[in-house]
């Protein structure tokens, strides 16, 4: 029996940090460069309430918008304290990596108020039980990682890098919002506990709906655009461009976690063989792609980015896989990627900072000049390698496992799993290889004495390291008869919160004897000792293919495209917003005509037929009149002339309401239309009296659309007054207008009584309208606004 | 033009004050009010022009355009129409306020009670709360068509 989660601690725990982001500028005044320490205090108290829910698992829930059964709620398991962990506590050490790192850096404020703001965001993300909520915060911490990689707002690198991070995450993000718009429709819940904990009964509705697949496939293209699997990785190389605190942040650790975390989130509810032919092919794909890219790389940066992309893909591969070990898989790897990874980047960090930079083949021989460094990148690289008996090297296993594993079982083409598995293995094993080898051999002699950096700065990269450390060292301990219990403990309950298969604790160590997936590390590690002479060889290969054939890469569609846009607008925009208002009339006329014709023909409806019960001599007279009075102002030579005749046309309106038994309506109109007559008079005083003929295409034109926008009026009007609505709508306000009103004038009553809101807000538009008047003509003068 | 602007108006506004207090039973209403009286106001601006109300009827010494806007009539209509809006606004809140004071739950944004006045001349004038919302929209629609109207005519 495990204890519910507290209420006020989770809720605390996802509001502390937006609230002291809110805080945060003034904060900063006070503090100046230490509010990187008041940040990482913050992320620790995060850390502390979270650990505080460990062992606990439930949903805490406050309505939201009852009446759509929107609520917030926050679920607390072993994937959401897994991530939550990784969130907060990669958050104070990264908070206070950046007192060193950031120094005398710009923009400082809206630094840690934007990275305070994600924290909580992903908080959010890991907690929410709610689908609504989930993607709320989810797009929250898109626009966080937007601000943040254009934190140079001055460098147009970072501007395109931020624009390309921003379309992505946030369109994958709609895509993933239309598919828990498919899961409502057919499941009428939006509670991911209720989804993830009782999946069969979902799962079934939702097939029964024909929505399945289509389902999957939106989320999948959310979660991939978010964790960068391929075709849509290209924003992470780019993403780089904000300081390295948030790259270690952001970009290995937490948000690019959010795609991988929603894969596994979903992972019990929706596992089918659909589901595992979309993820473990996707998955894969990533990891082998963007392994050769990073190989590809010359920047530091640059291959830590597409390794991350690659290891995500490895972890959506495992979640892909439908076995056990497919769900220890990811489960295991999210936490071992976040160990090594994290303290990698704030490593590049260092070398850029210290060493000035980031360029593979400038740098080498680090070690010397900084010996914590290197260790912390011995343990980290070797992990992200996947030698054992380093961290990266268990999951890497239950890899291996789980594709031999399907492999065995279905055949034939499933034999590409494991050969692909080791490929982009090998791959890794390369760039793992070739950036830990920045610290050995010969020291380039332009690199001149490397200081070393601040305690403030490597300290957190070495307790990362130690923890990666001490995660291998657990499986090596484990194949010596000590397991280590707290480990095996915390990812049983991740993998308890990802499997839709039964659980039964989880165990890794080193292997004694020779398995198949054990075979196929040796493989990997073999093939990369080989491959690494060649290393510049492959390198230079791919370069010179990717520059050969600009198709391969996916920045060149995504560049092609936006850029390709920019022309089209321009032309677009002088098509139909020249200036003139009689085009900008045309087209919103001509729009709102066929939006409105364009949505009957598809919901199929029709007018009425035997609405027409008014006629009466004295309306057909009085509608004739009007008719006459509108052809009368097309023909008017004059504006005044037109406007009167217009006028005649409003009378005979007004009148045919006074006919039809509308007194009120009849008083209004004429009042209304005797002071649009007396404005007009006011206003074309000023007025030429007649600008000219027109020619006779535009007429044409004009004639058309106007004839058009009639007959799609008068239709409206036909459908609308279709539906013959109860009769107890009229009946209950005749009968209630003075008893509840006080008034025989229900019109009146109504207006002023029972919609009487909605008249207050008819009243502050007209308010608002004469406002803006004001602002527009009224203040033109004092030369504020242009 | 003025002689017909000096016999209509006084009845134009006599009509609208009418129209007004009879609202709530008869054809009439604050916004059909708000809409006539503006009319009246109008049809001066047109008779006289624009100078005329400031400068003869208030006696205020404004020349300039921007002079009118800031200080002059438009400056009466534009707190005519916020007065209006509160008005409009606490005449509905008040009812909310009572219902939380008065009342164990809160009752609906607008609520009603009303009661007989007699007024010499007149007769029996019903006096409804929702009168003063009413008033409000009566503020707001003269105020706001008034702005609109005198800064488009000093144009």
């Amino acid at each position: 029996m495990q204890p519910n989660p507290d209420s006020v601690a989770v809720v605390t725990l996802v509001a502390l940090p937006f609230l002291a982001a809110a805080a945060t500028p003034l904060v900063f005044r006070w503090l100046g460069e230490r509010t990187a320490y008041y940040a990482a205090t913050v992320a620790l108290a995060c850390f502390g309430l979270t650990a505080s829910q460990y062992g606990a698992t439930g949903t805490v829930s406050y309505a939201w918008v009852p009446a759509m059964d929107v609520s917030v709620r926050f679920y607390v398991d072993g994937l959401a304290l897994l991530v939550g962990f990784l969130a907060s506590g990669i958050g104070v050490l990264v908070f206070t990596y950046s007192a060193g790192y950031m120094h005398g850096e710009p923009g400082q404020a809206k630094y840690y108020t934007t990275l305070l703001a994600f924290l909580g965001s992903m908080l959010g993300v890991a907690f929410a039980a709610d689908l609504l909520a989930l993607y709320v915060f989810w797009e929250l911490t898109s626009i966080a990682s937007f601000i943040l990689i254009g934190h140079y707002t001055g460098e147009r690198s970072s501007r395109y890098a931020a624009r390309k991070s921003m379309l992505i995450t946030v369109g994958g993000g709609l895509f993933m919002l239309a598919g828990f718009l498919l899961v409502w429709s057919a499941t009428g819940t939006f509670d991911l506990h209720a989804l993830v904990t009782q999946p069969e009964q979902y799962r079934a509705m939702l097939r029964d709906a024909g929505l399945l697949l289509p389902a999957v496939a939106l989320i999948g293209v959310g979660a991939a655009a978010k964790s960068a699997q391929v075709p849509l990785h290209i924003w992470l190389p780019n993403a780089m461009e904000a300081p390295t605190p948030v790259s270690a942040f952001l970009h290995s650790a937490t948000m690019v976690k959010a795609g991988v975390y929603l894969v596994g989130r979903f992972r019990p509810f929706l596992l089918t063989d659909e589901w595992t032919l979309l993820f473990t092919v996707l998955g894969l794909l990533t990891m082998t792609v963007a392994a050769v890219l990073a190989v590809a790389s010359t920047d530091i940066k640059e291959l830590l980015a597409y390794s991350t992309a690659s290891h995500l893909g490895l972890i959506v591969a495992g979640f892909g896989f439908a076995s056990i070990y497919g769900a220890e898989t990811g489960a295991f790897h999210i936490l071992n990627h976040a160990l090594f990874k994290a303290p990698l980047f704030l490593v590049a960090g260092i070398i850029a900072h210290e060493a000035g930079t980031r360029r593979i083949a400038d740098l080498g021989g680090l070690a010397d000049d900084l010996p914590i460094t290197a260790a912390v990148a011995v343990v980290a690289s070797l992990g992200m390698a996947g030698v054992p008996p380093f961290n990266g090297f268990y999951s890497k296993e239950l890899l291996f496992e789980s594709a031999w594993h399907a492999a065995e079982h279905a055949g034939g083409l499933a034999w590409l799993y494991p050969v692909v598995a080791v490929l982009g293995s090998v791959f890794t094993f390369l760039y793992s290889i070739r950036f830990l080898m920045l610290f050995f051999g010969e020291k380039p002699d332009a690199l001149s004495h490397v200081h070393r950096p601040p305690a403030s700065m490597w300290a957190p990269a070495a307790l990362l390291g130690a923890l990666a450390g001490l995660v291998g060292l657990g499986g090596v301990l484990a194949t010596l008869g000590v397991a280590p219990a707290p480990i095996d403990h915390f990812v049983a309950t991740v993998v308890g919160s990802v499997a839709a298969e039964s659980v039964h604790g989880f165990h890794y160590y080193v292997p004694t004897h020779l398995t198949p997936a054990f075979a196929m590390s040796l493989v990997t590690i073999a093939l990369g000792v080989v491959a690494y002479p060649f290393y510049g060889a492959i390198h230079d290969g791919v370069n010179a293919l990717l520059a050969a054939v600009p198709p391969l890469r996916a920045n060149w569609w995504y560049d092609s495209a936006v850029f390709g846009a920019n022309p089209a607008s321009v032309t677009v925009t002088d098509t139909v917003q020249n200036g003139l208002l009689r085009t900008y009339a045309t087209w919103t006329l001509g729009a709102a005509v066929a939006l409105t014709l364009g949505g009957y023909v598809l919901a199929n409806v029709a007018p009425a037929v035997d609405t027409v019960t008014l006629v009466s001599a004295p309306i057909v007279l009085v509608l004739l009149v009007a008719v006459v009075a509108a052809f009368a102002v097309s023909i008017a030579p004059s504006h005044i002339a037109g406007v009167l005749t217009l006028s005649i046309l409003g009378f005979m309106v007004a009148i045919f309401y006074i006919l039809a038994s509308a007194p009120d309506l009849a008083l209004t109109q004429l009042v209304v239309e005797t002071l649009t007559l007396v404005i007009f008079v006011l206003v074309l005083d000023r007025l030429p009296a007649f600008y000219g003929e027109i020619k006779r295409s535009r007429a044409l034109r004009d004639g058309v659309l106007s004839v058009l926008v009639g007959a799609t009026v008068t239709l409206t009007v036909l459908v609308t007054t279709r539906a013959t609505p109860d009769k107890s709508i009229m009946e209950y306000y005749v009968s209630e207008s003075i008893p509840q009103g006080g008034g025989g004038n229900i019109v009146n009553v109504i207006l002023v009584d029972f919609r009487g809101f909605d008249t207050l807000g008819e009243i502050s538009v007209i308010a608002m309208a004469a406002l803006s008047v004001l602002t527009l003509i009224g203040m033109r003068e004092r030369g504020e606004a242009s | 033009m003025r002689t017909v602007t000096r016999v209509t108006v006084p009845i134009i506004i006599l009509v609208s004050v009418a129209l007004f207090l009879q609202g709530h039973n008869q054809p009439g209403g604050g916004f059909i009010a708000g809409v006539l009286t503006s009319t009246a106001f109008a049809l001066v601006y047109i008779a006289y022009g624009p100078e005329f109300l400031e400068n003869d009827i208030l006696g205020r010494d404004v020349d300039t355009a921007i002079e009118h806007l800031r200080h002059g009539v438009v400056a009466d209509y534009r707190r005519l129409y916020a007065a209006g809006l509160t008005l409009a606004a606490g005449s509905g809140l008040a009812a909310v306020l009572y219902g939380y004071l008065y009342t164990d739950s809160g009752i609906p944004f607008m609520s009603q009670s009303y009661t007989f006045v007699h007024l010499p001349l007149y007769g029996e004038l019903e006096v409804a709360s929702a009168l003063a919302f009413d008033l409000g929209v009566y503020a707001v629609v003269v105020g706001a068509v008034l702005t609109i109207l005198s800064v488009v005519g000093v144009e």
